[in-house]
C-alpha cells in the first residue's frame, strides 16, 4: 500500500516537473511577443505622443498581459516616487531586477533591455525610437529562435517528466 | 518660492541650500549650477558661492561643486524623466516648471539646417526663482485707470531686466481680473483678462492651469508667440484688458495696435532703461508714432526691487504721482 502512494507521488512529482519545463518553453516566446509590442508602443509614445515617460509606461503596463505589464508599472512607479531622486535610467534597470523572476526570458534578453537604460529618456525623440527599435528588432530574432525551441522541446518535457518518473518507479519496483 | 525651488534639486544641492542665511533666502534670485564648478547664489545684485555646509563664501576653492550626477538628476527631475517632451523649450533655452521658476540651460547645440534643434551635454543650469507679490500693482493701478473712457490706459511698463516687471504684470492681471483694486466709482469691477504668456512666466501654468494666482476671470494662452496669440485672444475670449510681457518684435507691435483699435486695454512690458530707450527701438516705433501707450510705467534700475521711478502719459510729461505710491515690495 505504501509502495503504491510512493510510486504515484514520483509519477505525479516527475510530471508536473516535465510540465513546468515545458510551460516555460510555451511562455518564453508570447513574453518575447508582448515585450517587443510594449517596446513598440513605447515609441509610438514617444515619437507621436511625446508623453512623458512614467505616462506612457504605466499607459503600457495597462495595455499589455501580465507579466510583462508588471515591467512597465514597476518602473512608472519608480519614476513617481520624487522623494527617491531615481532618474530614468535607474528606474528602468530596477525594475528589471525586481520583475525578472516573475518572467521566463533569457540573460542576453535581458541584456538588451537593460541597455536601454542609458539612454532612456535623455535623447531626442528620434534617438529614442531607434534605441527601441533596436531593442525589439533583437527581441524578435529571439522570439524566432524561442519559438523553434518551444515546438523542439515543449512536447519533449511532457512526456520527458512523465517518462522518466516511471523509469524510476520501475527500477523502485 | 525659495522652498518650491528647492523642490527641484537633487538632495546634495538642496542640503547645501537649505542652510543658507535667511536674508539671503528670502531675496534671492537666481540659483546657479554648473558641473564642477561652484554652487552660486545670486539676489538683488550681488552673488555669493555655497559651501557644502551652507556658508557664504566667495573663494572658489571652498565651495560646493555640484557634480555631474547632481546635474544629470537635476535635468532628469524637471524634463519629469522625459528630455524629448522639451524640445521646443530646449531650442527656447529653457524649461518652466511647476511654480513658475525658469530653469535655464545652457549645453552644447545640436544644428539642423543652421538652427538650433535641441541641446545636448547640458552643463549649465540658472534657475530663477518665480516671485509673487500679491497686492504689489494695487497701489498703482488707479493711476492707469481712465476716468474719461471709463477704461484702462494702454499702458507700458519699462525697466531693466530683474527689476520686477512680470511680477507686477501678474499682480496686475490678478488685481484687474478680481476687482476691488480702487473704489467702486472708479471702475473697479473685476474685468476679463487675456494674458499671452509666451515664455510661462506670467501665469507659469503647468497641464493648463496657472499656478500663480492671475485673478478669477482670467484666461492664459500659454507658450504661444505674442503677436498671433494676442490676435487669437481677442478673437476667442473677448478680453478688455490684454497682458503680455516683452514685447520687441515688430509683429509685436502690430497686434497690440490691432487690440487697441479694438478697443481692448493693452498693458505690456518692454525691457529698456527709461521711456526714451523703447521709443527708439525700431520694432517698438509704430507703437509711439500713433501714441499708443498713453501710460508708461519706469521702474527704478536700482533700489528695492519693484520701486516705480516715474509714470508718463503718451507725450511723455510725468503724471503726479502720489507721495505714498511706492510699490517697491517687501520681501
Amino acid at each position: 500500500m505504501l509502495k503504491w502512494i510512493g510510486a504515484s507521488l514520483i509519477l505525479l512529482a516527475g510530471t508536473a516537473f516535465g510540465f513546468l519545463q515545458a510551460s516555460r518553453y510555451e511562455r518564453r516566446p508570447k513574453e518575447l511577443r508582448h515585450l517587443g509590442n510594449a517596446l513598440l508602443t513605447l515609441e509610438t509614445e514617444i515619437v507621436y505622443g511625446v508623453s512623458p515617460l512614467p505616462e506612457a509606461m504605466s499607459r503600457i503596463a495597462s495595455s499589455v498581459p501580465k507579466p510583462v505589464s508588471l515591467l512597465f508599472a514597476d518602473a512608472s512607479a519608480r519614476m513617481r516616487e520624487t522623494a527617491a531622486e531615481r532618474t530614468a535610467a535607474d528606474s528602468w534597470s530596477e525594475a528589471i531586477h525586481a520583475v525578472w523572476p516573475r518572467l521566463s526570458l533569457a540573460d542576453s534578453e535581458k541584456a538588451s533591455l537593460l541597455a536601454l537604460a542609458p539612454t532612456l529618456g535623455l535623447t531626442d525623440r528620434d534617438d529614442q525610437a531607434k534605441h527601441l527599435r533596436l531593442a525589439a528588432a533583437q527581441l524578435r530574432t529571439e522570439e524566432e529562435t524561442a519559438r523553434e525551441e518551444q515546438r523542439r522541446y515543449e512536447k519533449m518535457w511532457k512526456s520527458l517528466g512523465a517518462l522518466s518518473a516511471a523509469l524510476v518507479v520501475i527500477l523502485m519496483y | 518660492m525659495w522652498k518650491s525651488a528647492l523642490e527641484w534639486l537633487p538632495s546634495s544641492i538642496r542640503t547645501a541650500l537649505a542652510h543658507l542665511p535667511a536674508n539671503w533666502m528670502n531675496r534671492a534670485e537666481e540659483i546657479r549650477i554648473r558641473i564642477d564648478r561652484p554652487l552660486e547664489v545670486v539676489a538683488a545684485g550681488e552673488y555669493t558661492f555655497v559651501t557644502p555646509d551652507g556658508r557664504l563664501t566667495l573663494s572658489a576653492e571652498q565651495a560646493f561643486k555640484p557634480a555631474r550626477e547632481d546635474c544629470a538628476k537635476l535635468l532628469d527631475r524637471v524634463t519629469n524623466h522625459s528630455f524629448y517632451t522639451m524640445e521646443e523649450e530646449l531650442r527656447r533655452g529653457y524649461i518652466t516648471v511647476r511654480g513658475g521658476h525658469r530653469i535655464g540651460i545652457a549645453g552644447r547645440a545640436v544644428l539642423e539646417n543652421g538652427r538650433v534643434r535641441t541641446l545636448q551635454q547640458i552643463g549649465g543650469f540658472n534657475i530663477r526663482i518665480a516671485r509673487e507679490v500679491r497686492g504689489s500693482a494695487e497701489q498703482l493701478l488707479p493711476l492707469l485707470w481712465d476716468p474719461v473712457r471709463e477704461a484702462f490706459h494702454h499702458t507700458l511698463i519699462v525697466s531693466p531686466p530683474q527689476r520686477g516687471k512680470t511680477t507686477l504684470l501678474r499682480d496686475a492681471a490678478r488685481a484687474v481680473a478680481s476687482g476691488g483694486w480702487s473704489s467702486p466709482e472708479r471702475g473697479g469691477r473685476p474685468r476679463k483678462v487675456g494674458i499671452v504668456d509666451e515664455r510661462s512666466e506670467i501665469a507659469a501654468c503647468v497641464d493648463g492651469r496657472p499656478t500663480f494666482d492671475v485673478g478669477p476671470r482670467t484666461d492664459v494662452l500659454d507658450a504661444c508667440p505674442k503677436a498671433e496669440g494676442m490676435m487669437m485672444l481677442i478673437r476667442s475670449m473677448s478680453p478688455e484688458v490684454l497682458i503680455v510681457d516683452e514685447l520687441g518684435r515688430e509683429e509685436d507691435a502690430e497686434a497690440v495696435l490691432e487690440a487697441a483699435h479694438a478697443g481692448i486695454a493693452v498693458m505690456a512690458t518692454a525691457h529698456g532703461r527709461g521711456p526714451d530707450d523703447v521709443r527708439e527701438r525700431p520694432s517698438l516705433a509704430p507703437l509711439f508714432a500713433e501714441r499708443v501707450f498713453t501710460r508708461i510705467v519706469t521702474l527704478a534700475p536700482r533700489g528695492p526691487t519693484g520701486t516705480i521711478l516715474d509714470i508718463r502719459d503718451a507725450s511723455g510729461e510725468r503724471i503726479a504721482v502720489p507721495e505714498r505710491t511706492s510699490i517697491a515690495w517687501r520681501l
